[in-house]
């Protein structure tokens, strides 16, 4: 029972590395340009594309194949800003109406280009590391649980040390005082999505060899940050990093103990309790002008 | 003049909020700009500070017209503006909210002495600069504003109703401040409704009534002004 419970730790740390990273991409998103982008889940498909397109297909290291996979998603996140965003900027429900157009278009492009089957990746490394006989964690997951360690470490040091991040949360916080301290919305607003979408591609990258690459992988996790973020408190970042951790360990302890099914609605129950509690979210007491 | 607005209209969607308004600032000085809830003075801030562009007329600052420019770009050209309501970035420190004050700027060793300057006008900023700006009172994020504008390392201050729903007393002091910063050769636009505070630090004075200049007027002799007196001053 006790190395049950400290492998089901293990897992459930995996599980809150990928989903805190995509969850605070999409907060970012959020707070910087008040869309709620709902092609992110595609952002983290394309990422796993990458690895499927530089690692196994080119046949290139992992490690250019994640870089790819980051830079490859990061581009299409300007490129949303600049085509969807900035013309909507005014207008946050047609943003969110634009991403849900261009989830489905991203999901098409990636069943053309790769087709709708399951891409078998092969592991980067079948080592594992064994603590105890019940106790193992793959190095594959390790991986992902220190991306995420080091990644959020160097954002939250980016947002709370440096001039452009602290342009950033101010844009995030009342976007006309931004402006008139000189700062460019434009320029805030590409830096978010350069960030936020690069953050969702890093991890469908990473976690690549360890899930189900199809074009509608994006969806599952989608769900899944959703309810982070709801709880964490739209707009909060430490928020989104809190509740993925929750989220992750209430839903792989219910799976393990349980099933899935019951984690799933665990999982729900978790979200409207939060909702009534505290309507804005955990962290969401800040108040948007 | 440093900055020169002729005959400026400014509509939203169906609202006229200012007509064929001039408003001349001398390179020294404060300029006040009175009028009631309404009538039109935040407008005019906006329209210098470029997030409002008019319906027509100019506004030159220097000789140069702002009306192309982004509100950035009239950062730069050195128009800090204090907004309404203060403003502030709440879930930034203090000392965060100085910073981005100088954002635009990069001479880093003049940023650190005018951030020495800003804490001696306001030992309470210095106190709490590591606090997060939410949990400032709010003539400490009046302050905080004004600190955060001054940062820009402005050629001219647009103070907007920097009195706003403050207690009498921390009134005073920021009054104190502008008056104290003016005098240090910063010229500054002052909006407000509290019109025998404006008049007290001021030079120079605009009101603002159904969206025109009613009046203007060196200051004394709008405080003298029987209209001003029964109008502004409450007698
Ligand atoms: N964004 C806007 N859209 C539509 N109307 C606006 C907008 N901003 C201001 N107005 C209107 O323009 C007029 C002038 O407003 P403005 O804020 O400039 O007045 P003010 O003198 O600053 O008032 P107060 O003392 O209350 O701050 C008002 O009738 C106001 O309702
Ligand atoms: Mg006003």
């Amino acid at each position: 029972m006790h190395e049950l419970l400290l492998q089901t730790f293990l897992n459930a740390t995996y599980a809150a590395s990928y989903i805190a990273l995509v969850a605070v991409g999409l907060v970012l998103i959020f707070g910087v340009m008040g869309v709620i982008n709902f092609a992110h889940g595609e952002l983290y498909m394309l990422g796993a594309y990458g690895v499927v397109a530089v690692y196994v297909g080119a046949q290139q290291s992992f490690l250019l194949a994640v870089a790819v996979g980051l830079m490859f998603v990061g581009l299409v996140g300007l490129l949303m800003e600049r085509a969807l965003f900035r013309p909507l900027r005014d207008n946050p429900l047609s943003g969110l109406v634009a991403s849900i157009g261009l989830l489905l278009i991203l999901q098409a492009l990636a069943a053309i280009f790769f087709g709708v089957r399951m891409e078998h990746i092969p592991p980067v490394t079948q080592e594992v590391l064994r603590f105890s006989d019940g106790v193992s964690l793959p190095l594959q997951r390790l991986f992902v649980i220190v991306a995420a360690i080091v990644l959020l470490t160097g954002l939250w040091m980016f947002l709370k040390r440096t001039r452009f991040g602290w342009a950033l949360r101010a844009s995030a916080e009342d976007r006309e005082a931004a402006q008139l301290q000189g700062i460019s919305v434009t320029r805030i607003a590409q830096l978010a999505m350069v960030i936020g979408a690069g953050l969702a591609g890093v991890a469908g990258a990473l976690t690549a060899p360890l899930v189900r690459v199809y074009p509608y992988m994006g969806h599952s996790v989608i769900v899944t940050v959703f309810i982070v973020i709801i709880v964490g408190g739209v707009g909060s970042l430490e928020g989104a990093v809190i509740a993925a951790i929750a989220y992750a360990f209430v839903h792989t302890f219910v799976t393990t103990f349980f099933d899935g099914v019951v984690a799933d609605i665990v999982g729900l129950l978790l979200m409207l309790m939060v909702l009534v509690v505290r309507p804005t979210g955990l962290f969401g007491a800040r108040d948007r002008a | 003049m440093l900055l020169e607005c002729d005959n400026l209209v400014v509509r939203y969607e169906r609202v006229v909020a200012l007509e064929d308004v001039s408003i001349r600032v001398p390179e020294s000085g404060v300029v006040c700009l009175l009028g009631a809830n309404g009538a039109g003075k935040s407008s005019f801030l906006r329209v210098v500070s470029g997030l409002v562009k008019p319906a027509s007329g100019d506004v030159r600052f220097h000789g140069e017209s702002l009306l192309k420019l982004s509100p950035e770009e009239i950062v730069v050209r050195g128009v800090a503006h204090v907004p309404e309501g203060r403003r502030v970035f709440p879930g930034l420190t203090v000392e965060e909210n100085l910073r981005v004050g100088a954002y635009l700027r990069r001479d880093k060793h003049a940023i650190e002495e005018d951030l020495e300057r800003v804490f001696s006008y306001f030992p309470r900023l210095r106190e709490r600069h590591r606090q997060s700006a939410r949990t400032m009172s709010g003539g400490e994020q009046q302050m905080l504003a004004i600190g955060r504008a001054l940062m820009a390392k402005p050629k001219l201050l647009l103070l907007d109703e920097p009195s706003m729903g403050l207690a009498p007393v921390v009134v005073e002091e920021i009054v104190e401040i502008i008056s104290r910063i003016s005098r240090g050769g910063m010229p500054a636009v002052l909006v407000e409704q509290n019109a025998s505070l404006a008049l007290s630090i001021s030079e120079y004075g605009y009101v603002l009534e159904n969206r025109r200049i009613a009046l203007e007027g060196v200051a004394s002799d709008l405080r003298g002004n029987d209209h001003v007196r029964r109008a502004y001053l409450g007698g």
